[in-house]
């Protein structure tokens, strides 16, 4: 396939980590590329390193190197937020604070690379596509290209109209107002809903939330920050079957609207992968996946 | 020096340092096992503030603008040094950043306080120089040592959240900012608490110094406030420059979470 079929590619990852005084390399040279509404399985014993190539796409892995395309764009044109703010890591311990639930869901858009963006989701609310890409970039992948670049441009003229008074008074404000405007209680309830989250109380302390609970409250921030590429580490870990299948289902929904989103699995196959890919000492294979 | 009303003289010390040893003594009777330190902290207390008294009663006679800096500089390093021994678990290559914030802060001090509301003559006046520099950097180095400390624990503390923090497309300084104010907060406790108990529970060590001394409490007051005001803000101050140039030690240069083994 050609890169621009393929909305995220990774070629040449290496990481190598210190451990004491040596340096251990965990893998070298490997090669992925995922194309959009796709879903890829990473399986492999635990410490081949699935995490720290997941952290390495998202570019969160200080040990790791690499050159990454989103759209072929390569992750030079990009800043580290930017780059996150499309290809979204979702690390296996759900991290919520805030006081209540709707505030840790509010989260993300209360930092900085989304100050200015305009409402989520569009007209549509309650339908589950919302949780996904808009339409425009989902239906033609070739167009997608072109959307990155727009919102990248955008993103670039946004950050360079800011004054400096105003960047000082940012320094410590916190922007709660912005986030109430970008994401109202009404849309973060109808998209609970959508994903079958209805038992989560929007006021509780994020700390009551079940196991279960808090790993679909994590992963409902996430997709509400519409990435194109979601780097799910482990997300069905620890949780019992019924909810293990709420959440995969909650991710399929997202693919369809054309997310493309790579699993780290322990559990057996779903059915839901189009890929299921190896790590293995350092090298990375691929089968293709038993899809329902 | 005669402008005290009442001088102490060397029995007075025999006795203060006596007092020491009787309490270090029974420390010891009681197992606490802090005699000797408390009467070593004595008696290097005893010759500091001696050989302070000496130097700026020689810098007051001398009353030589160059001196008064030098001397300055040398109480500067001094801080530095105190600041880093007393933080924990901070990655070494600070003293440039903590340097930089006590220079500032001491700076705007004395333009501020010294040339602003009090206005000597000559305008570096060392009796009111000397002093209130010591002052301020007493409160700014145990500030910084507790803000400094309670960053660096908290980053670590907060590793998990910083990675979620990044991972949703936070900067550097939104994913530190949490561990920023907690430490300056918890670096201000003191001087808050100063402000508000002093004139109620304590008369502060400097207005009691002018009222033994024989000056008028009221004046003694009125100093001691100026010097109070002042001292909070630009602790506030010094924190705040100190946090904004050592947080970006936790994180690479791509924005990336720097764990302790890599700063």
């Amino acid at each position: 396939m050609s890169s621009t079929e393929h909305i995220f590619t990774a070629s040449k990852v290496t990481c190598i980590v210190p451990a004491q005084g040596e340096r251990r390399t965990i893998f070298e040279n490997l090669d992925f590329a995922i194309a959009s509404g796709e879903i890829v399985d990473l399986v492999g014993p635990s410490g081949s390193g699935k995490s720290s190539l997941l952290t390495a796409f998202a570019r969160l892995n200080p040990h790791a190197t690499g050159s990454f395309t989103l759209a072929g764009h390569d992750s030079d044109e990009f800043t580290p937020q930017q780059w996150r703010h499309e290809v979204a890591y979702l690390p296996q311990k759900p991290i919520l604070p805030g006081e209540t639930v709707a505030e840790a869901i509010r989260l993300p858009f209360t930092l900085v690379i989304r100050a200015g963006a305009d409402s989520i989701g569009g007209q549509n609310a309650g339908n589950a596509a919302t949780v996904a890409i808009d339409a425009s970039t989902a239906a033609a992948p070739a167009s997608a290209s072109d959307a990155a670049a727009g919102r990248f441009a955008n993103a670039q003229h946004r950050i360079g109209k800011v004054g400096l008074g105003r960047k000082l008074m940012a320094l410590f404000r916190n922007n709660d107002q912005q986030a109430h405007k970008l994401l109202t209680d009404h849309k973060i309830r109808m998209t609970l809903d959508a994903m079958g989250c209805e038992d989560i109380d929007l006021d509780r302390p994020p700390h009551d939330l079940s196991g279960g609970q808090a790993a679909r409250v994590s992963l409902a921030r996430t997709l509400l920050t519409e990435p194109k590429v979601l780097l799910a580490d482990e997300v069905d870990a620890g949780l019992d079957d019924e909810n293990a299948e709420k959440v995969a289902d909650i991710m399929a929904t997202a693919a369809a609207g054309g997310m493309a989103i790579i699993r780290i699995r322990h559990r057996p196959p779903d059915g839901r992968a189009s890929r299921i890919a190896t790590l293995t000492n350092g090298t990375l294979s691929e089968q293709a996946g038993e899809q329902a | 020096m005669t402008g005290n009303a009442y001088d102490i003289d060397i029995w007075g010390l025999l006795v203060a340092l006596t007092m020491v040893a009787i309490a270090a003594g029974i420390s010891e009777l009681m197992r606490i096992n802090i005699g000797k330190t408390l009467l070593w902290s004595a008696c290097r207390a005893l010759l500091q503030l001696c050989a302070m008294g000496f130097i700026i009663g020689y810098v007051i006679r001398a009353n030589n603008v160059l001196l008064v800096f030098a001397v300055i500089a040398v109480m500067l390093v001094a801080a530095v040094q105190i600041t880093l021994s007393r933080a924990k678990g901070v990655p070494k290559g600070l003293a440039g950043p903590v340097l930089l914030s006590l220079t500032i802060t001491m700076l705007l001090m004395i333009s501020l306080v010294t040339e602003l509301v009090v206005r000597p003559h000559p305008w570096y006046a060392p009796q009111l120089v000397v002093p209130l520099t010591g002052m301020l950097l007493g409160n700014t180095v145990s500030a910084l040592a507790v803000g400094l400390s309670r960053f660096y624990e908290s980053m670590n503390e907060r590793r998990d959240e910083i990675d979620t923090l990044l991972a949703l497309g936070s900067t550097a300084w939104e994913a530190a900012r949490p561990s920023i104010v907690s430490s300056i907060r918890l670096g201000l406790l003191p001087t808050t608490a100063t402000l508000a108990s002093c004139g109620i529970v304590t008369i502060p060590g400097m207005m009691a110094g002018q009222v033994i001394a024989g000056g008028d409490p009221l004046e003694a007051a009125k100093y001691q406030f100026v010097v109070f005001a002042a001292i909070a803000a630009l602790t506030l101050v010094a924190d705040s420059l100190i946090m904004a140039m050592v947080y970006r030690t936790c994180f690479t240069a791509d924005d990336q979470y720097k764990p302790p083994e890599m700063r």
